[in-house]
């Protein structure tokens, strides 16, 4: 048995036919070739595969691809603006919160997610929002310095890429 | 400081590659999209240890969309292993672990792999399973490998079994030393085995050409090694065998050592491409990594240390048991390692260690981040603060008392040139403010230290091309897991060759074009491919200015480049452009093509003529512990460094904050944990516990700088010395806190507990 379903992933409609028990990782992945989405532990426990998922992130590898009909997603492919990075991803580069760079792409969508909600976020949000998220090469540290950049360029005048350079 | 000197090494310019990784480009090797390729699994043994006695494939190679079934019987009869050859790449008529590989099937999708997998039918005759590697020496231990002969070194008194290397550490005259210390400390360590789980899983893909040659995809630290070990393997010759690197999701070791960290991953793809005559991708599953792949081994640990009442250390000895897994993988090395290194870091005369690797029915050991180094340093550092506490002495002096100066032999280095070790502890002290801040209740303060080696090792080259546009094309043998291809690198060869660092490029590794080189291993990166790629950036630089020489009518001697400007010294206005003598090298030479390599033999000369210039660190920390629940809190946490001259400082900082975490975890939760018949009881991330944001302290990373290495503009490796003092540093900062010595690691609420209860004991 398989299913029909319609989705939009970063702002691009997609109609799929799938398996029911199809996962929303593997569906992205494999079937709609979003590889900015990072397999890891297929348990929800790493955050290497958070998308956003009607603008709260989630973990697409313990959702199946069928929940996610008519939903509209967020993936770390969709956060650049016309070849602009978002001031997140900017952030993640310039304090050099990016060694191997694999657990990245989920750590911006759930920063990104963190900071849609609040542009001033105190030490304790910070840690809650990626505490589902883990990195084995940093130490976390420069990650911490990354987010506290990226809000306060998001605090900026002119909103999302005021100061942003690419 | 360094801007001065320098254009452009000392600063941290955001890495090469940066933007890929944020925008999620698909550039690792579990992103890759081969054209029909099949999916490929491998069945693991069940059993811990257990002959075969047999293995029928019929079934599944009658499943629709199954294209190739492999076992022992489809490979040549050819065994691998880094110092003992004792491993094949499926498992023939014995599994030694509950992981081996048994079988492998490629099929058209990964659930048929899957189904395909069940209807194997492998029949085992279970054989006694020994985990403990202490039980496993034993003369009435079952033999896990019949034919493999004990070292020739042991002693000759030595009753031991399922040994597959010692060691032995000898100075002066221990026991005489021993008898006439005032002090005797006599104790016992043990770390568990924790597995580096890196993000990225591990895959291989290999694809049978037209032409008859093999192209192995692999996100291994090691790409020449796997090609090595593929083409014997295989029996296939050297030059059929082609190997691309793919870059990285973290690696640390795990998935260096060639073949046997990925428990042969790669030629078992290929054999299953030859097989299915298609392409064939494996990627491993978490839980599957867990059990199957190598891992940081366990180790027991038996000091002794004798001194004299004013602090003197005149005696250390020691025995090191090592579990090297069910086979010798990167055992011998790490054992050996860990012993050398259980002789400390400071004065000590007269030492006597043995070290003794181990197989037992486990998964194998690696070379996992500073492999045997945590360990010894776990015991050794932990085991300074118990002689100082017996002395009544300040653990920091107690260090000082001993510190090695210029000149001094330590254990395993002759010589030493420079010696940053007090400097580093001082820096240490000041920071988290020794004897200075105001602990509360069940708070704690420590202190641990640690080294790790310089000395020379397999080396690698490199090639530096400057393209007809002055941008400039980097080739070297190491791969991109965060570490020098996206960092150090091009800042050397910007700073060389007067070019912007966004001009230059370097290539992932393919072993039909890149210069060879022993892996990204052993904190070799900036020593091995920085010295090469300084060396091949000069020659390149040399072979512009002969070729500009004649058209500025100087000398080459005279000419300096800038800005991608090459002009004569002092008179700026006469130059040319980089782009136009790049391009004239087309008429002239073909093109200007900069050779370069790390000259070990040379560096080995050096450091003996003039001592090792390793590194050394400092770390200090404050805890504090609930004495109810054993649960220990980092409060702050202080890492202070010599690694020479920082050439990416942010770089430098990432490695060393990233390797305390690492040794963090292992401190707090990490372990892996097996039942009494050798099953992994938390294979997956919900059950094998890692450090997340919310368990780790900020880490106050201190680079002290004036102590060259031997690399490139003196820089020093920073990969794996993090991971080194943080296992004592918490047990002393424990120690410190509720006066309890936690000898077993990990230092988590259930083994505190434990040793808060076993000290009330004897009082009672």
């Amino acid at each position: 048995m398989s299913l029909n379903i319609r989705l939009v992933v970063n702002g691009t409609r997609h109609r799929a036919k799938i398996e029911p028990a199809l996962s929303l990782l593997d569906f992205l992945r494999d079937t709609l070739g979003y590889k900015g989405v990072k397999i890891c532990c297929n348990t929800g426990e790493c955050g290497a595969c958070t998308i956003l998922f009607d603008g709260k992130p989630v973990n697409s590898c313990v959702v199946l691809a069928a929940d996610a009909a008519g939903a509209e997603l967020v993936t770390v492919e969709g956060l650049a603006e016309g070849g602009r990075l978002h001031p997140v991803q900017q952030a993640f580069i310039d304090t050099g919160a990016v060694q191997c760079g694999y657990c990245t792409p989920g750590f911006i969508i759930s920063v990104k997610a963190l900071l849609d909600r609040t542009r001033n976020p105190t030490a304790e949000e910070i840690e809650e929002a990626v505490s589902g998220n883990i990195c084995r090469c940093t130490g976390y540290t420069k990650i911490v310095d990354a987010i506290q950049i990226a809000a306060r360029q998001l605090q900026g005048p002119t909103g999302l890429t005021s100061k942003a350079r690419s | 400081m360094a801007k001065a000197e320098y254009s452009v090494l000392g600063t941290s310019i955001p890495r090469l590659g940066g933007v890929e990784r944020v925008t999620g480009a698909g550039i690792f090797g579990v992103d890759l999209m081969l054209q029909d390729a099949l999916s490929g699994g491998i069945l693991r043994s069940q059993y811990a240890h257990a002959k075969i006695v047999s293995i029928d494939t019929s079934e599944a190679k009658s499943i629709p969309g199954v294209r190739a079934v492999v076992t022992a019987a489809d490979a040549p009869d050819v065994r691998y292993g880094r110092t003992t050859i004792d491993r094949y790449m499926l498992a023939k008529n014995r599994v030694r672990y509950m992981g081996d590989p048994v079988a492998a099937v490629a099929a058209d999708s990964p659930a048929i792999v899957k189904q395909a997998l069940k209807k194997i039918k492998v029949v085992y005759e279970p054989l006694p399973v020994v985990l403990d590697p202490e039980e496993a020496m034993k003369p009435s231990a079952p033999a896990l490998h019949d034919d493999m002969p004990l070292p020739k070194n042991l002693p000759a008194d030595a009753k031991v079994k399922n040994v597959c290397s010692y060691t032995v550490v000898h100075m002066g005259d221990p026991d005489k030393a021993m008898a006439e210390a005032d002090l005797v400390v006599d104790e016992v360590y043990e770390t568990k085995m924790i597995h580096p789980q890196y993000l990225e899983p591990r895959m291989a893909a290999a694809r049978l050409e037209q032409n008859g040659r093999l192209t192995v995809w692999a996100n291994a630290q090691a790409p020449f090694a796997v090609r090595t070990d593929v083409a014997k393997l295989l029996a296939l010759p050297l030059s059929r065998v082609r190997v691309l690197s793919t870059d990285i999701g973290g690696g640390f070791g795990g998935k260096a050592s060639g073949i046997t960290s990925g428990a042969a991953i790669e030629p078992i793809c290929a054999l299953l491409a030859l097989a299915a005559k298609r392409t064939v991708m494996i990627v491993l599953d978490k839980a599957e990594e867990t059990i199957s792949t190598t891992i940081r081994s366990g180790a027991k640990l038996y000091i002794k240390t004798g001194v004299k009442k004013d602090g003197t250390i005149v005696a250390r000895t020691g025995k090191v048991v090592y579990d090297a897994g069910a086979y010798s993988g990167f055992g011998a090395m790490a054992g050996a390692r860990c012993t050398n290194m259980l002789g400390g870091w400071y004065l000590t005369p007269n030492v006597h260690i043995d070290g003794y690797v181990v197989y037992t029915n486990k998964q194998v050991c690696g070379p996992v981040r500073g492999p045997g180094g945590p360990q010894a340093a776990f015991a050794v550092e932990s085991h300074m603060d118990s002689i100082a506490a017996k002395l009544g002495m300040d653990p920091a002096e107690f260090r000082l008392k001993n510190m090695p100066e210029a000149g001094d032999r330590i254990v395993g280095v002759p010589k030493l040139r420079d010696v940053s070790l007090g400097e580093t502890i001082r820096i240490a002290k000041e920071k988290i403010g020794w004897g200075k801040v105001k602990l509360k209740k069940n708070q704690g303060i420590g202190i641990a230290t640690g080294s790790w080696i310089e000395s020379a090792g397999p080396g690698g080259g490199a090639m530096v091309k400057v393209n007809e546009d002055g941008s400039v094309t980097v080739h070297i043998g190491k791969i991109d897991m965060g570490t020098i291809p996206g960092f150090g690198i091009p800042l050397i060869v910007a700073e060389e060759l007067g070019v912007p660092v966004s001009d230059v490029m370097v290539v992932n590794v393919d072993t039909d074009a890149s210069p060879w080189d022993a892996g990204t291993v052993g904190s070799r990166g900036i020593i091995v491919s920085g010295t090469a790629t300084r060396l091949a950036a000069i020659d390149a630089r040399n072979q512009l200015f002969r070729l500009a020489a004649n058209q500025l009518e100087a000398s080459p001697d005279d000419l300096e480049i800038k800005d991608k400007q090459i002009r004569v010294k002092g008179t700026p206005s006469k130059s040319v452009p980089l782009a136009t003598v790049a391009t004239a090298a087309h008429t002239a030479i073909g093109e200007v093509i900069g050779r370069g390599y790390c000259d070990n033999k040379a560096m080995e000369a050096e450091e003996k003529a003039h001592g090792s210039s390793q590194p050394f660190t400092a770390h200090a920390c404050i805890v504090e512990v609930d004495p109810d629940t054993g649960n220990v809190k980092i409060l702050r946490y202080v890492a202070v460094h010599d690694i020479g001259f920082p050439i990416h400082p942010a770089a430098v900082e990432g490695q060393i904050e990233g390797a305390a975490a690492m040794s963090i975890g292992q401190a707090l939760c990490e372990q892996v944990v097996f039942d009494k018949n050798g099953r992994t009881l938390n294979p997956s991330f919900v059950d094998y516990l890692m450090p997340t944001i919310n368990m780790m302290p900020r880490i106050e990373t201190t680079l002290v700088h004036g102590y060259p290495g031997s690399g490139p503009y003196g820089a020093k490796g920073a990969g794996e010395i993090g991971c080194v003092p943080v296992l004592a540093a918490i047990a002393n900062a424990i120690y410190n806190a509720i006066g309890v010595r936690v000898t077993k690691l990990p230092l988590s609420p259930e083994n505190v507990m434990r040793a808060i209860r076993e000290q009330k004991k004897p009082a009672s």
